[in-house]
């Protein structure tokens, strides 16, 4: 539930409740407080009374005399409230309309201390203060005597305070709350606006970028990451996008030969020689269509990381001699040297492997000119095995060399391909399969000398 | 040798039944699964060609419930994907081979010809003979006409697996795969140049001329017809 709130709503809320927590603290603090300030005023209060009223029963002559100068006394004091009792439990004075609760004025000995308490009659709350008062000439009998203080007029304050109070709390409250979601809405601006970006990106649209550098420190880490994905996607998009057309353009060419030939064959009657010639020609080129398209199916797998279906420890000197043994009529019929030193055991898959090594041979094959050499140079070192196709032949340029493991790149150009031409995919092929062996595939060539390594890191 | 093709592509199934009938088959063609399991249970064939993608009934399944039923035609599955797990699911359910299309029709033929001859029990002949050419595999020696010819290994391995098979059109890739183990297409014409090599040292000087090579096809040994 807390998890579907937005961010802004989730932090108003956090504003909110913690301000309205500590304005409801202090509201309340301050009302105990001042309830508390009010007691002992009205302690203090009652004690002078106290005093007075203690004064005039020692004065007093008589009951009557008591009576009369209690009158006089309290006529100035509303809201004060007496009663004075002597030993044997007669009332000799009690305020007018006003009663002592009954329970508080029976349990007091008339020679007890002072005693303070606060009863409710009503809505209306009483304090009161009882203290003794000793007997003289005039009134025979320890007496006790009761102030009674209303507090109304306090409980007016408080209940104005305690208004004023929640108002305030409640305003201010609000008020936090306000401003954290104004805050949460300005500091989440940068979202935002990394929002609107992203929802910019379209496959025809890859160039936006995060603004990594006009958000807040905590968010550049993501803006940077979301940048990165955003590169590599548009690089990724790049080569796929060149790969169709590159497809689209290697399958037009084939494809129109065979639609011209078939037609030009079909436009008149020919004998069956003729026929026959021109149906192997297309089952020929048929076979070079069927073979780039599971080489591009290779590649495909590759990329979804599909290659490896089973590994085992591979001795990639055996390897080298079994394509040694297969290339050995090419390589006889050119009279080119095959050459394999070092050894290796590698875990992989055999027949990838052995595939991604027949490419760089069949490569260096290709390219070695008669009466050459090609050399495989096989290392072990502990912190890589690596594998080298050296071939004798002419220097490639450098600016090409990185390209050699391009789809369909042929250094050549406008060469026709002759049959044993391979649609450009082998080294790409090998560069996939090296890959999903965690090794890099790199190629330099200088002084009539080209050389393709592939390293895979031992870890 | 009955087969029975169960292929829901119209076009496929035709050319698959022509070229079978042609190679010498009878040929029963269903174009769905549950027709092509009826089929199957009515008539008793050699073996079956079964499209994975099959209406009605998949090619799985109508081998599982073959199986079931204790059918145990040889059966080669026709795919147009080429996923591990495919491959794996197929000879797990007894499957005896898995060919993915594209294919050309010689490497469909070989195969073919290779299931076929599994069951077939008997001596492993020591000798192969075609016309005047003989291949001594105990001693590893090959002669013409009763001269004597020196080939390396692989010549031998090449040599011996043409005269194993001769008259059937063998397609570079099996080559490449039954003489060096290399189970992919080389692009390269390697075995182009291993077979001129053969050739000239087996048919060279002598009559008739016994490798063929059929273009577009692959490789055949046979003694040629005579032409008119």
């Amino acid at each position: 539930m807390i998890g579907r709130l937005s961010l802004t709503t989730r932090l108003t809320l956090l504003y909110s409740l913690v301000s309205a927590l500590l304005l409801l603290g202090m509201a309340g603090l301050t009302a105990v407080a001042v309830d508390r300030h009010f007691e002992v005023l009205d302690r203090d209060t009652l004690h002078d009374k106290i005093e007075l009223i203690q004064d005039s029963v020692a004065k007093a002559g008589s009951a009557t005399d008591l009576q009369r100068r209690l009158d006089d006394a309290l006529q100035n004091h509303p809201g004060l409230f007496v009663r004075v009792d002597d030993a044997a439990g007669s009332v000799l004075y009690a305020s007018a309309q006003f009663s002592f609760p009954a329970e508080r004025v029976r349990v007091h000995a008339v020679d007890a201390g002072p005693a303070f308490f606060t009863w409710l009659q009503g809505e209306r709350e009483f304090r009161a203060l009882s203290a003794a008062a000793p007997a003289h000439a005039g009134l025979r009998q320890d007496m006790r005597i009761w102030v009674a203080l209303d507090t109304l007029h306090h409980a007016h304050f408080i209940s104005a305070l305690r208004a004023a109070l929640w108002l305030y709390a409640g305003l201010a409250a609000g008020l936090s709350g306000m401003l954290g979601w104004w805050a949460a809405r300005t500091g989440l601006a940068p979202l935002r606006a990394m929002k609107a970006r992203a929802q910019a990106v379209t496959a025809h649209k890859l160039d936006q970028r995060m603004p990594a550098e006009a958000v807040p420190v905590e968010m550049a880490d993501l803006a940077h990451s979301l940048n990165e994905m955003l590169e590599r996607l548009q690089r990724d998009f790049q080569r796929l996008s060149e790969f169709s057309s590159d497809l689209a353009h290697e399958l037009r060419t084939p494809i129109s030969n065979l639609l011209t030939q078939t037609q030009v064959a079909l436009a008149q009657p020919r004998d069956a020689a003729a026929y026959r010639d021109i149906l192997a020609s297309n089952a020929e080129e048929f076979q070079r269509l069927a073979r780039m398209v599971s080489d591009m199916l290779l590649l495909a797998k590759a990329e979804h990381g599909l290659l490896l279906p089973r590994t085992e420890p591979i001795d990639l000197a055996d390897e080298v001699r079994a394509l040694f043994d297969f290339y050995e009529a090419l390589a006889e019929e050119k009279q080119i040297e095959l050459r394999c030193s070092g050894t290796a055991v590698l875990s992989g898959d055999r027949l990838m492997l052995r595939r991604a090594i027949s490419n760089l041979l069949s490569n260096a094959l290709r390219h070695t000119p008669p009466c050459g050499r090609v050399e495989v140079v096989i290392e072990s070192r502990p912190s890589a095995i690596s594998l080298q196709v050296e071939n004798s032949g002419s220097t490639i340029a450098p600016e090409l060399l990185p390209r050699l493991f391009d789809r369909f790149f042929r250094a050549d150009k406008s060469r026709a391909h002759p049959d044993t031409e391979g649609a450009g995919l082998g080294l790409a092929i090998t560069q996939a399969i090296v890959q999903a062996h965690g090794g890099q595939a790199a190629v330099t060539s200088a002084a009539g000398w080209t050389c393709f390594t592939l390293r895979f890191p031992l870890s | 040798m009955k087969i029975l093709i169960v292929e829901d592509e119209p076009k496929t199934g035709d050319y698959l039944r022509q070229g079978l009938r042609e190679a010498g088959f009878a040929v029963e063609l269903a174009s769905d699964g549950l027709a092509g399991l009826q089929l199957a249970q009515q008539q008793d064939f050699d073996l079956l060609i079964l499209d994975v993608m099959l209406p009605g009934l998949n090619g799985w399944q109508l081998l599982q419930r073959l199986r079931e039923q204790g059918h145990l035609v040889p059966v080669l599955f026709l795919s147009a994907r080429d996923q591990v797990e495919d491959r794996v699911k197929g000879l797990e359910l007894g499957a005896d081979d898995y060919l993915v299309k594209p294919f050309s029709f010689a490497e469909l033929l070989a195969r073919v010809r290779t299931i076929l001859r599994r069951g077939r029990s008997g001596v492993e002949a020591t000798a192969l003979q075609v016309a005047d050419l003989e291949l001594d595999l105990l001693r590893r020696r090959v002669s013409r006409a009763g001269k004597r010819i020196e080939l390396t290994a692989k010549e031998f391995a090449l040599l011996e697996l043409l005269m194993r098979r001769h008259g059937e059109v063998l397609p570079r890739s099996l080559i490449a795969s039954q003489v060096w183990d290399m189970n992919f297409d080389s692009d390269t014409n390697v075995i182009e140049v291993a077979m001129r090599r053969l050739r000239a040292k087996v048919d060279e000087g002598f009559e008739p001329r016994l490798i063929q090579t059929v273009r577009g096809m692959g490789y055949v040994l046979e003694i040629p017809e005579p032409t008119l």
